[in-house]
């Protein structure tokens, strides 16, 4: 489970996998340079090793000749101090070969050989040949020696005579250079390691700040701050945004054309309905007697109204309970109400009262939609109030709640749920009962609120309406 | 009382200039918005009655272009449009009142009566001066409990004298008030019926200020 979890997480997060790909890549690279420069170091190390023997041995043939009694000897000294320092690591030696084996080792030695003498493995090169080999020198140090045989055919008593010459050093001459560069290297290494472990993360960090940023702009759309995604990104989320913030657009531009024509169409039909309806109440005044007619045009003048209105604002508030982004101030919305049934009610004269709210007070949804709910229980309270309607408005657990009380007569507690008449179609709502508490209702529901008829503390009815409030 | 319709649907504008001159209104009509705003702004009518949904422009911006103007008629909106948000858009670009089709006739000319009377300052719909009393629900007007028999331009020169009671009205406002736009007016005519509405109200009602008009009045 937790290695599944772990798992998913990598393949989840962007951030993990920058990072554990960037990491890998830094080690890899990191153990490949030291490798191959540790390598290329060691062998350049062991070239030149030999070549110093090389030299020694070469200056060695050079200088070997053979006195007046026929012994070996050299004719100057070898020009490399360590030669004569005793036990520096670097040596030579002269053995003679007899019948092709060899034989007399240690004929002539280098000074730094002290009282030893170097036991090479049994082996004679071809005359001019160079052979290499590794022995135990003195004091049990691993020496690298290379040899060669030379035929002396000048001599006192004219046999010719070979040699085996031998230039020998402490490998450690050549170890001790290459383990001093592989420390300095793996510690440079190290901290070129660390510093690109630190700059991945600075990246992936300073990298995916833009897309922190979206996903801030994305929960503002959501919360219904924004409309649209603001701010500034980089060239490469840009088109992002803009591809976004496009859909967005052309989603409200479709939502809001289907709207109009929504509204168009119930007025068009509505106007026809005007006619008729006038029509039909002309005859009734012209012959008050039989005119079942005209009254049955009225009557279902009247009920097409009602479905005319109960499905368009019900289509419209589908429409757009799911649109991101929308987000309505309640006071200006209040206020404005407030205003309209001063106005419409002004025979009455009605003492509105807004009981002061703060001005974040908000509503998650359409503008159009929270004026149809408040519109219908504020004509409402307008017509039932004897003088006195409060509007007040508060927050709670994400929710707002707006409650609006009047002084009126009131409805007795039984009859409340009937005149909200809970999910009852409009067509099965008995005539004349009035459709506007059914509707708020309706839209409160489509947005996951209430509304509720309780008391009022006025004396009155009270509205409580519940909706939801912006997430921030 | 003057009264400017402007609907654009032939029928229904037919039934409102219908119904509003059976409640003895002199009656105007406008079938778009510009002939609507032309007439509003040049000729003063007493309330209009506006659809939103009018060619050429629309309801809302003749309702704006004529409050800029200092145009402060009553006006009433009768539209299909009923959404709250509609209805507030309306109120806040001046209108008085809202009234949503289907519409009944008679709510639409008791709407229109409280606006008129609201616009000169009476309470009720009952406006008295003495022994007269107008009843501007059923377009009465009765002297001591008893009703007259008024012709339309009578009640129609009456009733604008009793909205505007105490005030001197010129000969030319009341011709502007009692006669729709195409009527051919002859401000002879107002005399005429100035004349006759004496023999029918008590004496001393209506007084002649030389040179300015006509005051209805309790007032000496």
């Amino acid at each position: 489970m937790k290695h599944l979890a772990s798992h998913g997480s990598l393949r989840r997060s962007l951030r993990l996998r920058l990072l554990a790909g960037t990491l890998f890549w830094i080690a890899a690279s990191i153990i490949a340079a030291g490798w191959g420069l540790g390598n290329l170091f060691q062998r350049h190390v062991e070239a030149q090793f030999l070549a110093e023997l090389k030299t020694h041995l070469d200056q060695l043939t050079a200088q070997l000749t053979l006195d007046e009694k026929g012994r070996p000897m050299l004719a100057l000294p070898l020009s490399d101090p360590r030669l004569s320092h005793p036990y520096s690591g670097c040596y030579w030696q002269v053995d003679e070969i007899r019948d092709s084996a060899p034989a007399a080792s240690g004929l002539l030695r280098s000074r730094s050989l002290w009282d030893d003498v170097l036991t090479a493995p049994p082996d004679t090169p071809v005359n001019g040949e160079i052979h290499q080999h590794r022995i135990v020198g003195p004091k049990g140090k691993v020496l690298g020696m290379i040899e060669r045989s030379v035929r002396i055919d000048d001599t006192p008593d004219g046999k010719p005579r070979s040699f085996r010459l031998i230039a020998a050093a402490d490998e450690a001459l050549m170890s001790a250079p290459v383990a001093r560069f592989s420390g300095a290297l793996w510690l440079a290494l190290g901290v070129l390691g660390i510093g690109l472990v630190v700059a991945a993360l600075v990246q992936v960090f300073v990298g995916l700040a833009p897309l922190r940023k979206l996903h801030a702009a994305l929960g503002k759309v959501r919360s219904g701050e924004t409309p649209q995604l603001d701010g500034d990104f980089p060239a490469e989320i840009m088109p992002l945004v803009d591809e976004f913030n496009t859909v967005l657009a052309q989603n409200a531009e479709v939502v809001e054309r289907a709207r109009t024509q929504a509204g168009n169409l119930a007025h068009a039909l509505k106007t026809s309905l005007s006619v008729l309806a006038n029509a039909a109440n002309a005859n009734i005044s012209a012959s008050p007697q039989q005119n079942e007619l005209a009254r049955l045009v009225i009557d279902q003048v009247g009920t097409a109204r009602k479905q005319v209105d109960y499905h368009l604002t019900r289509a419209q508030a589908a429409a757009t309970t799911r649109m991101p982004g929308t987000r309505t101030p309640l006071l200006p919305v209040i206020d404005g109400l407030v205003r309209a049934m001063q106005r419409i009610h002004a025979e009455r004269a009605l003492e509105l009262r807004v009981v002061p709210m703060p001005e974040t007070l908000a509503f998650r949804g359409d503008a159009h939609d929270l004026q149809e709910m408040l519109g219908n229980l504020l004509d409402n309270a307008c017509k039932w109030a004897a003088q006195r309607i409060d509007v007040s408005a508060g927050t709670e657990g994400g929710k707002l709640h707006i409650f609006i009380d009047d002084d009126g007569a009131g409805l007795a507690a039984e009859q409340r749920d009937a005149v909200i008449q809970r999910g009852v179609r409009a067509d099965e709502q008995v005539p004349g009962s009035g459709l506007g508490l059914a509707i708020v209702d309706d839209l409160a529901r489509l947005y996951g609120g209430e509304l509720t008829l309780e008391g009022s503390p006025l004396g009155g009815m009270r509205s409580a309406l519940t909706l939801p409030a912006p997430l921030r | 009382m003057r009264i400017l319709i402007v609907e654009d649907e032939p029928t229904l504008q037919a039934q409102l200039a219908e119904g509003l001159g059976a409640a003895a209104y002199a009656v105007d009509t406008a079938g778009n918005g510009i002939d609507g705003h032309y007439l509003g702004d040049t000729e003063p009518y007493d309330a209009v009655v506006l659809d939103l949904g009018l060619p050429q422009m629309d309801g809302i911006t003749v309702l704006r272009k004529w409050r800029a103007s200092g145009r402060t008629m009553p006006v009433l909106i009768l539209t299909a449009r009923d959404g709250w948000h509609e209805k507030v858009a309306g109120i806040d670009a001046g209108a008085d009142d809202y009234l949503t089709k289907p519409f009944h006739m008679e709510e639409l000319l008791a709407r229109l009566r409280a606006l008129i009377r609201r616009t000169v300052g009476h309470a009720s719909a009952e406006i008295s001066c003495g022994p007269l009393t107008l009843d501007t629900r059923n377009s009465r007007a009765t002297v001591d409990g008893q009703s007259l028999t008024l012709t339309s331009h009578e009640y129609r020169v009456l009733a604008y004298l009793m909205h505007h009671r105490d005030e001197v009205i010129s000969r030319s406002d009341l011709v502007e008030h009692i006669y729709a736009q195409d009527f051919d007016r002859d401000s002879n005519t107002v005399e005429v019926f100035i004349a006759r509405l004496r023999k029918k109200l008590p004496p001393g009602l209506i007084e002649t200020v030389r040179g300015l008009g006509y005051r209805l009045t309790t007032l000496q």
